[in-house]
């Protein structure tokens, strides 16, 4: 349940470390995101030397959350964190690796990309 | 569909039951209620918790090794439909299920062989230790702080009107 002012980690490569929320996309007074949502973020914290920079704008889709998945078969995952990916307008990640496991749920939201570069998908 | 272990108690987790943590490392831990799945955020180790299978078989309250456990394994080759197979497999659950319980008993009564006799034996030298606390049922008479206080005994009151006329007179 990623809300408005929730900070995120960052599960890529793409320079930011730290991410809030500032919008959750998909209609108009949407509440929360879950995993494979697409949010507006704001970076907080950055890496030096890397091309994302703090208090810039960015798009990232939810990959890890705290609060319980629920799955069609009954089965329900949680995970340790909440943690986003950094992503372009037409939905490509912005880095170029995904650290942590990630949830099968992205690929039925279209973001083969990064369930391809993840370690581990859960 | 496949029927895995609880991380914390080890009894079987039913599709639809429990919940999955996964670490961040990609490690994941199953549960089957969450009632261990509390006890895991409490860090408490499983080993160490009395009612956990890992607990009673550690201090040697179950049975540990049985070649009855080995048939419950995973087994990550997929086995080609084969209708005598189930039928042969069905019946070989029953079979194995009731050795493994007839054996689990015997392990039981050999645990418990000799606690009947312990606990006599405690018993008795308690008595003889402790001798001075019993009295005499004598004792019971002489002094009358020990006796029962007496059971209060219903009294009958008398009515002036019998209970027939009583109503009678309440319903004009």
């Amino acid at each position: 349940m990623i809300q408005t002012q929730t900070y995120l980690n960052v599960a890529d490569n793409s320079g930011a470390r730290k991410l809030m929320c500032i919008r959750v996309l998909g209609a108009s007074n949407r509440k929360y995101a879950h995993i494979g949502d697409v949010i507006i973020a704001v970076v907080k914290e950055a890496i030096p030397n890397m091309p994302l920079k703090k208090s810039e704008v960015v798009r990232a889709v939810v990959v890890r959350t705290c609060k319980e998945l629920k799955r069609k078969n009954g089965t329900s995952v949680q995970f340790d964190d909440n943690a986003a990916v950094v992503i372009n307008q037409e939905g490509n990640p912005k880095g170029t690796r995904v650290f942590g496991p990630v949830a099968r749920e992205l690929r039925e939201s279209d973001f083969t990309k990064i369930v391809s570069l993840a370690p581990e998908v859960l | 569909m496949r029927l895995e272990k609880c991380w914390f108690c080890s009894s079987t987790v039913y599709p639809g039951h429990g919940i999955q943590f996964v670490r961040n490392d990609a490690k994941v831990f199953r549960f089957c209620r969450s009632k261990c799945h509390k006890n895991f955020k409490m860090k408490r180790n499983p080993r160490k918790v009395k009612w956990t299978k890992a607990y009673r078989k550690l201090h040697g309250k179950e049975l540990t090794q049985d070649t009855t456990f080995e048939f419950e394994r995973r087994r990550n080759r997929p086995e080609r439909y084969n209708r005598d197979l189930v039928d042969q497999t069905l019946n070989a659950i029953k079979k194995i299920e009731e050795v493994r319980e007839k054996r689990e008993s015997k392990f039981w009564e050999s645990r418990m062989k000799g606690k009947k006799s312990q606990e006599r034996k405690e018993a008795a030298v308690e008595l003889e230790q402790n001798i001075h606390l019993v009295k005499a049922p004598g004792a019971m008479v002489a002094e009358p702080g020990l006796t029962l206080p007496k059971q209060q005994v219903k009294m009958k009151v008398k009515v002036s009107m019998p209970k027939q006329q009583q109503i009678q007179a309440v319903q004009e």
